[in-house]
């Protein structure tokens, strides 16, 4: 009896509890609203069975119950009753499999006009890249990934030249247009979700997986890591905010191109773009008679770039790109006086050759004060860095402890390390923490950092933030 | 056969520890399944403490979280579930119900029974370790579990790879002996159609993981090839801590296939025997045949079939192909269909019966309430698009828990209750039997019924804190509390279960042989508990199926199986 | 009582006959339906070893080492593609045909022929994992690694040496089984109570040289 009883205030309960509860879908803001109507279908046919089949348990408890004249009936089975109950069981199957198919069709099958966005996850933070003008995104592979090439992509592929690369957490994306998201990542499986738009895919490094879907409002929206990603996967951030199509348009033209973070950044490494020079150099046998000593057999390329050279007739010649073109395309035309016309004829791509130019004129010049400022593509703010970069991930900077430690209070204040020495957080400390992290390890907390792709002048811009806390 | 023929064991140790007796080794499965289920309770109130309070406990630090995330969620399905239903109660109620004195092999049933502690030993192993035990969550994705950022990725995941390959062996070993003891040792007069319904749930249930542990023995192996070798069967090119790893070509959802192809038919290895065993409780407690048997079988059998060709409904977000999501929801959703039948049949048993609300017909009547509702919920994550949303957030969660942590649960605590008169000739103490029942029923549903919500919300599982997430609302903080409260609460319920088990053991009032007047064999014996051999003399001979209840023209409301006269049915 | 008709239908009929019958629902000794049951289940962990494998073949970014080049054996100056190979599948093979001899003599009761052509078996079989422990150690000499090898995807290593390596503990094992029941056979311990132990063996046996079939066609042939 007292059974009974529960049970029907447990079911009427959950009833009320549905909907009187605070905790609801997300008001939605993508074109999915067929999935939220395949649920709720879902949700009518399975509340029904639940009311009933409680129902009638409840009620048989109270009118069967045991009494000494009581005997159970003897019924073996019932074939009609079985019969009717399987066709009716799927009935209700069908009619919520059918509705769910269709829309899954939709989700399959990407609208034609959808513009494509790459979303790279990595522990524990997002980044993105836009084809650019040509529509195309360049190849990527993880063995480009450097410090100053984050999204790896292929410095000698031509279409990746003008992709738009956006290395903080908030993306941006025009209102009313269906998006394809193309989701990498760089380590570990992730999961790209936001909860307005309800669709969500998994990140799979090794390949390229998919979801579409299109914002129907503007606003703010937030990203949720889906797919448990280690340490970091509760705090893994990044925020989408819709706009407008114009809105949109001028914020992608303000973002770096891929060529342009090929160009020298403050690291003092070669860019990547001279890095792959020096390797077409090798590959191609130009270093066997040039190089950076004199050498008998061609010119050093040791301070070559920009120098004027006498030639073999007479004239003088500024050693500009232009230059250099032409003596690789064609060696033998005018020959520096002093060289044999022994250089042979290469076949090198458009984009080869400027890498080439590019590691003749860095390493070539390197004592040159230009380089040393070095582009910045839109100096970003110790605070925004710390967001983007994805330190905040695990750093708090309200005193909680998340992953690692705190950064309030921490410059200035003496740690305990995991080898027993105490160390006082000074810039010194804090830069060898961001490049080498697992070298000086604060004692109780896990060795998970990796290391930071930053610029001296970003891990600069960092250590000022982190004073201020 | 050989197996009858050993003389009985003489001494302490050839009679409770290298005890080849069918009866013991249950004990021993059941009590070292208990032992470490309380431990995973444990943990799970730990979380339940991180994520109700969060910060409150210093010692609870991400790292630690996500450990036991992990170690509780493989403990309970594994080395809690399979092994109590399997071999605790397949080893007890096999020999007995189907009228044989023992298994078939008894020294590799011996055997699977030390091979499981040792697989347990090294499990626990990992807690003190470098490292700590993995981290990975459960399900032990590559390439995470195996890098550095997943807590435990050093010694903690090789000995949870190496303990799982040791449970598989014992798996193997007991399971053989269930299935030929079914096929192969009944006794005269008991045809397969005339078996309970447990034994039913159970033999399907042994089928499913002699076929499916193959595969999570496979994706063990590679992935120690991968952690200790260098090899690339999971492990694409990546970074990991900014350093390129010199894994390639390697495919991490290939690790998701071989894992589900096994985790999917493991959830119905823990399903099947619940779902044996319910009937039988309810049958007996109900004084009436359960309704429609044959179905009743067919739906054990087809469920267990199905359950090889759903596995992907795990997967529709993995990044697999697409198109695979039309097959798998297609397949999901059938296999609804015998599994609902089975719930129409517990209830309509009901119809016109002779209930008596004992303990375990409470806890039977407690499973089929929170098992169709774990149920239902499986229809929207089984249904792919409407999986989108949800995959990954609470409401799987709590989906999860109640088809498999609660609703089995109930039926282990009503099936102990049931055959532990059996086992000990002593009835558990009624009045803490209902205690326990309303206390764990009404807890967990408190605890999981809200949790489909904030999977709905979008709240994500496996996050160790949700601060500053602004789509939360603060009363979801709330009720993360509230849930905590409920789990301590039922955590401390059970204690109010292990004394009473143990209370009743010296205490308790002297039960008979049959105190629930029951049909089936195992009710039949000489002595209570059975001896050695069981049966005494003579083996009974098989009359009739095992729901003789309330048949007309007979005074008694129960015929047992081996009640000698012409069979009706 | 006992609804089991004595005759042995065949087909359909036979079927719904074994599964309606009392008592057992084969009329087989215990071990030999326990022996059947975990070859069923070996032969899905060797299912998922070879899918495995075939997945791993097709996603590796490298191109895979033709096993023709890589297990071929110069004798007598000439380059002969997977000879070894070939030689141990004839040899295994051949321990199928002395193992269903010894089952034959066994049910003939004749102990010595049985217990002899399972040692033969037995001899084969070690021969065989005498062959494969020569093969590996060829290649690793040749620069095979599980992480890597000179010719191609670093997977075929890994492969190679976990699928030859739990099929040959497979043999071993069988070895160990043949020549301690043959002894047993020899010493007459089952005139009693019969020679189907000698059958269980050889299921064994033959299942063992069946898995070698399929690792010789999907990954020496393909």
């Amino acid at each position: 009896m007292a059974f009974a009883v529960v049970l029907v205030i447990l079911v009427l309960g959950s009833v009320l509890f549905h909907f009187l509860s605070p905790w609801n879908i997300t008001p939605i803001a993508s074109n999915w609203g067929s999935i939220d109507v395949t649920m709720l279908i879902t949700l009518v046919i399975t509340a029904v069975v639940f009311i009933a089949v409680n129902f009638f348990i409840a009620y048989a408890v109270i009118k069967f119950r045991h009494t000494p004249e009581r005997k159970a009936q003897y019924e073996p089975e019932n074939k009609k009753l079985e019969w009717w109950l399987t066709l009716g069981t799927s009935v209700g199957i069908i009619a919520m499999l059918a509705p769910g198919l269709i829309v899954y069709a939709d989700f399959v099958n990407v609208p034609e006009d959808a513009h494509q966005v790459e979303v790279v996850g990595q522990q524990w933070s997002w980044s993105f890249r836009f084809p650019g003008e040509d529509g195309e995104l360049g190849k990527s592979a993880i063995e480009h990934i450097s410090t100053d090439n984050g999204f790896g992509v292929d410095p000698l592929d031509g279409a990746g030249q003008d992709d738009r690369l956006l290395t903080s957490n908030t993306l941006v994306l025009p209102v009313n247009r269906p998006v394809k998201l193309l989701l990498r990542s760089k380590d570990v499986l992730h999961n790209f979700y936001v909860p307005n738009f309800r669709v969500k895919m998994d990140s799979v490094p090794g390949q390229v997986s998919y979801q579409w879907f299109t914002p129907t409002r503007t606003g703010d929206f937030e990203v949720l890591c889906a797919e448990y990603c280690g340490i970091g996967h509760f705090n893994m951030r990044a925020f989408i905010k819709v706009v407008e199509q114009q809105e949109y348009d001028d914020w992608l033209a303000g973002l770096p191109t891929f060529a342009q973070s090929l160009k020298k950044e403050a690291s003092e490494k070669l860019s990547v773009k001279a890095e792959k020079g020096m390797q077409v150099a090798q590959q191609k046998g130009c270093m066997a008679c040039h190089g950076f000593e004199s050498s008998p057999a061609g010119p050093s390329w040791l301070g070559l770039y920009g120098s004027t050279r006498v030639m073999k007739d007479g004239s003088e010649v500024v050693a500009d790109d232009d230059y250099l073109k032409e003596a690789i395309l064609e060696p033998n035309a005018s020959v520096v006086k002093g060289y044999a016309p022994i250089m042979p004829k290469l076949e090198l791509s458009e984009l080869e050759m400027e890498s080439v130019i590019a590691f003749i004129k860095e390493r070539g010049n390197e004592t040159d004060p230009e380089h040393q400022q070095g582009t910045d593509a839109g100096k970003a703010s110790g605070a925004e860095l710390a967001q983007s970069k994805g330190c905040t991930a695990c750093h708090s900077i309200d005193g909680s402890r998340l992953v690692g430690p705190s950064w309030q209070g921490i410059y200035g204040s003496e740690r305990t390390l995991a080898s027993g020495e105490t160390v006082t957080v000074n810039d010194a400390y804090l830069k060898e923490s961001m490049f080498k992290p697992n070298a000086k390890m604060v004692e109780g907390y896990p060795p998970v950092m990796p290391p930071s792709q930053l610029s001296t002048a970003q891990a600069n811009a960092l250590i000022e933030y982190i004073k201020s806390l | 056969m050989t197996a009858q023929e050993h003389h009985a064991p003489q001494s302490f140790w050839t009679k409770y520890i290298w005890s080849q007796d069918h009866k013991v080794i249950a004990i021993q499965y059941s009590l070292t399944a208990i032992f470490v289920g309380l431990v995973a309770l444990v943990l799970s109130t730990l979380m339940r403490l991180q994520l109700g309070f969060p910060g409150s406990f210093d010692f609870i630090d991400a790292s630690a979280y996500y450990q036991y995330v992990t170690m509780h969620g493989m403990i309970m399905v594994v080395y809690l579930l399979t092994a109590i239903f399997l071999g605790g109660f397949g080893n007890y109620l096999i020999p007995l119900m189907v009228g044989a004195r023992d298994m078939v092999f008894p020294f590799v049933n011996m055997l699977s029974y030390w091979f499981y502690l040792l697989a347990v030993v090294v499990l626990l192993a990992s807690f003190f370790v470098t490292g700590g035990p993995t981290g990975a969550g459960w399900t032990l994705y590559p390439p995470q579990a195996i890098l550095p950022g997943t807590p435990g990725s050093d010694w903690g995941i090789i000995l949870m790879l190496v303990s799982l390959g040791i449970f598989i062996i014992a798996a193997t070993m007991g399971g053989l002996n269930y299935v030929t003891t079914v096929l192969q040792a009944r006794t005269r007069g008991m045809t397969m159609m005339r078996m309970p319904l447990t034994i039913w749930g159970i033999f399907m249930a042994t089928i499913l993981a002699l076929l499916a542990f193959p595969a999570l023995f496979v994706s063990a192996i590679m992935m120690l090839f991968d952690k200790l070798l260098g090899t690339s069967f999971f492990m694409p090119a990546i970074l990991s801590m900014g350093e390129q790893m010199g894994h390639e070509g390697g495919s991490p959802i290939l690790f998701q296939h071989l894992f589900w192809f096994f985790g999917h038919p493991e959830v119905y290895i823990v399903a099947l025997p619940a779902f044996g065993i319910v009937s039988d409780l309810i049958s007996t407690h109900a004084r009436k045949n359960i309704f429609g048997y044959r179905m009743m079988v067919w739906a054990i059998v087809v469920i267990g079939v199905l359950s090889f060709v759903v596995w992907a409904h795990h997967m529709y977000v993995s990044g697999m192909n697409p198109y695979f999501g039309y097959f798998f929801a297609t397949t999901t959703l059938i296999i609804a269909v015998p599994t609902a039948i089975k719930v129409y049949n517990w209830v309509l048993t009901l119809w016109q019966g002779n209930i008596r609300m004992s303990v375990p017909m409470l806890f039977a009547l407690g499973f089929v309430s929170t098992f169709t509702i774990g149920g239902l919920t499986g229809l929207f994550l089984g249904n792919v698009v409407v999986d989108l949303p949800l995959s990954d957030t609470y409401f799987v969660v709590a989906h999860f828990h109640m088809v498999m942590g609660v609703s089995p649960v109930l039926v282990i605590f009503g099936a102990i209750y049931h055959w532990y008169p059996k086992m000990s000739g002593k009835m558990l103490h009624e009045g803490m039997g209902k205690f326990h029942f309303w206390a764990t029923f009404l807890g967990t549903y408190a605890i999981f019924f809200p949790m489909h919500y904030l999977g709905v919300l979008g709240v994500p599982r496996r996050y160790y804190a949700y601060e500053n997430y602004d789509f939360i609302p603060d009363s979801a903080k709330d009720l993360n509390a509230f849930i905590t409260i409920a789990a301590i609460f039922v955590a401390l319920a059970q204690l109010v279960f292990l004394f009473n088990l143990a209370w009743s053991y010296f205490k308790g009032k002297e039960s008979g042989p049959n105190p629930w007047e029951a049909t089936t064999l195992e009710w039949q014996t000489e002595t209570t508990p059975p001896g050695h051999g069981n049966w005494g003399e003579t083996v009974p001979v098989c009359h009739r199926w095992a729901y003789d209840y309330s048949v007309p023209g007979y005074e008694q409301d129960y015929l047992p199986q081996n009640y000698p006269e012409e069979a009706k049915v | 009582m006992t609804t089991q008709t004595s005759s042995k239908a065949q087909g359909l009929s036979g079927f719904v006959q074994d599964w309606s019958a009392d008592k057992e629902a084969f009329q087989v000794p215990w071990g030999k339906a326990m022996m059947w049951i975990f070859l069923l289940s070996d032969t899905f962990v060797f299912g998922c070893f070879l899918i495995g494998y075939m997945v791993v073949r097709i996603s590796a970014v490298d191109p895979w080492p033709p096993a023709t080049d890589v297990f071929a054996l110069t004798i007598a100056g000439q380059s002969i593609p997977l000879v070894l190979i070939a030689i141990m599948t004839f040899i295994l093979i051949t321990s199928s045909g002395t193992m269903a001899m010894a089952v034959n003599y066994g049910y003939r009761k004749n102990r010595h022929k049985a217990a002899w052509l399972m040692l033969l078996t037995a001899f084969l079989g070690l021969t065989f994992v005498g062959m494969q422990a020569f093969e590996w150690t060829k290649l690793i000499e040749d620069g095979v690694r599980p992480w890597e090898n000179p010719w191609g995807a670093a997977q075929f290593g890994a492969v190679f040496f976990m699928v030859t390596g739990f099929h040959g503990l497979h043999v071993s094992i069988g070895v160990i089984y043949l020549t301690i029941v043959a002894i047993k056979v020899l010493r007459g311990h089952y005139e009693k109570k019969g020679y189907e132990i000698v059958e269980i063996t050889g299921l064994y046996w033959h299942f063992v040289d069946l898995v070698w079939v399929f690792i010789f066609a999907f990954f020496y042939l393909w």
